[in-house]
């Protein structure tokens, strides 16, 4: 489980994070949802050790964040983290020699799943295809949690339809997934558990099947009543 | 180690062309700059005897290599100076080409599950290895100059010519390439202590960001203040001073050992603690 404990981080003199809880638990889809601004992106960061945090908690599987996290957690952030001067292929050669968990046959299998060319050189990617191509760093680990930033932005939507297969596939099955969007609509039927975001905290924190089928309300109508509050 | 290793190779590997290129123009221009001083010097001699039906040695000093370098220094100097700049530069780029543009790096870099300092001391040694590639090339150099100069200026008009003294005839060799091995440490110490200073100050403006860059700027200052300080406060000449030559000496090497322990400590603890993407 990866859990949150009251964490705070300023930016540009306001608390960006203002004691925000919350926990993402492994064989669950966990989105945080919340306006431009509110801070989905910078829990990531937090979550991975890429930004300081001023105060609060963060723990992975009951422990403090060590290095050892990057091995139980992948992160796939909104743009290519890769230089774009190597070819697709040598950054699979990169993360193969840096990461213990690494699954060389997965990232094949993937590249393979996304009609990826490994000899391509990343720096000629498309805003789709590098999404896809972040999408194969980030699944192939045999890692515990995966951390996915906005996986659908700017994407054609032949390109969306396969990567939201990738969540009904046995690549996510057994992992946590984090995941924030926009595009709540066509990963509704996907999601497990929503945290909904405002002012620096989690405003609330809901099983999406409990409230569909209790109180009949989708992720959006949920939405809507936080924000009109 | 291993991670180190590969991220020194990695760093090397990105440079690579640029690197190249820097080599291939500073052979190109100083080999150029050698032959067509040979060239220049045998046509003189040729239209001496042409015009006085003498031979030029008796108006001629015999063909010289030293002298030939020590006579295009300028030529010599453009592609090291060049070089120096670029590695300047790059000094910084080698930080910010991680943060910056369409990939950002520094989010793997920083989550790679080995220790953070790999990724400090993998980018402070490839500048280091960059420098003593240049040198070394440039030592390399010298010989095949020496060969092609020989290979222009006739036989019985040329004065063999010691490397040693052809490197010493040209004045940005006297820094690059000195003679003396406390030379060489004082000026790569001091080349080594700047680059350890600007990289904790690149990591104090990555953590701080504007703050940052005033906090930079300011421990930039202070660390030079700190090193020249013994030289204002005892003078040049130690021995007229208060101290011994080698206390003096002791003081300037406690000073800067200090600031070279700071500095590295300063920047690990940024990109572990404070570093951000």
């Amino acid at each position: 489980m990866i859990e949150l404990k009251g964490v705070r981080k300023r930016y540009r003199g306001r608390y960006v994070l203002n004691g925000l809880s919350f926990t993402a638990e492994k064989g669950n889809i966990t989105c945080l949802i919340g306006m431009n601004g509110a801070g989905k992106s910078t829990v990531m960061k937090a979550i991975m050790g890429l930004v300081p945090v001023k105060e609060g908690q963060i723990l992975v599987n009951g422990k403090p964040r060590g290095r050892w996290i990057y091995e139980k957690i992948s992160f796939v952030p909104d743009h290519l983290t890769m230089p774009l001067s190597m070819k697709m292929s040598e950054g699979l050669t990169f993360m193969a020699d840096f990461y213990a968990s690494w699954n060389a046959e997965r990232a094949a299998e993937l590249m393979r799943f996304f009609r990826l060319e490994p000899g391509e050189k990343i720096g000629n990617l498309s805003k789709g295809t590098a999404a896809k191509y972040n999408l194969v760093l980030g699944l192939a680990p045999n890692s515990d949690y995966v951390l996915m930033d906005e996986p659908f932005s700017g994407i054609d939507l032949f390109s969306r339809e396969m990567i939201a297969d990738v969540f009904s596939s046995d690549l996510i099955e057994e992992r946590g997934v984090l995941l924030t969007t926009h595009e709540i609509g066509e990963v509704e039927h996907l999601i497990d558990k929503a945290v909904i975001l405002q002012n620096g905290k989690a405003e609330m924190e809901f099983d999406c099947e409990t409230m569909r089928s209790e109180e009949g309300k989708s992720i959006v109508d949920v939405m809507r009543e936080v924000y009109s509050r | 180690m291993r991670n180190y290793l590969k991220l020194l190779h990695m760093e090397i590997h990105r440079f690579r062309y640029i690197l190249f290129a820097l080599i291939g123009l500073t052979a190109l221009v100083q080999m150029c700059a050698i032959a067509f001083n040979a060239i220049g010097e045998v046509n003189k001699r040729n239209a001496y005897f042409e015009q006085t039906g003498r031979a030029p040695e008796e108006f001629f000093a015999a063909m010289s290599y030293t002298r030939a370098v020590q006579e295009t220094q300028f030529w010599f100097a453009v592609p090291v100076g060049l070089s120096i700049a670029v590695l300047v530069i790059y000094a910084f780029l080698i930080w910010y080409r991680d943060w910056f543009g369409r990939s950002t790096f520094a989010y793997r870099l920083l989550s790679l599950p080995s220790e953070r300092r790999n990724v400090y001391f993998a980018k402070l040694t490839a500048i280091l290895t960059f420098v003593f590639v240049l040198i070394g090339f440039q030592l390399l150099l010298m010989p095949i100059g020496r060969a092609i100069f020989a290979m222009i200026a006739p036989a019985d008009q040329l004065q063999p010519s010691y490397i040693a003294d052809a490197i010493f005839a040209n004045q940005v060799f006297k820094i690059l390439l000195p003679r003396s091995f406390a030379e060489f440490f004082v000026n790569y110490g001091l080349g080594i202590i700047s680059l350890l200073v600007l990289f904790a100050s690149i990591l104090l403006e990555r953590s701080y960001r504007w703050l940052g860059i005033v906090y930079g700027l300011a421990y930039a200052g202070f660390c030079a203040l700190l090193m020249v300080y013994p030289l204002l406060a005892l003078g040049r000449n130690y021995s007229a001073g208060y101290f011994y030559t080698e206390e003096a000496y002791a003081i300037q090497m406690a000073i800067d050992a200090l600031i070279v322990v700071s500095s590295v400590w300063l920047g690990l603890h940024l990109l572990k603690k404070k570093v951000s993407v």
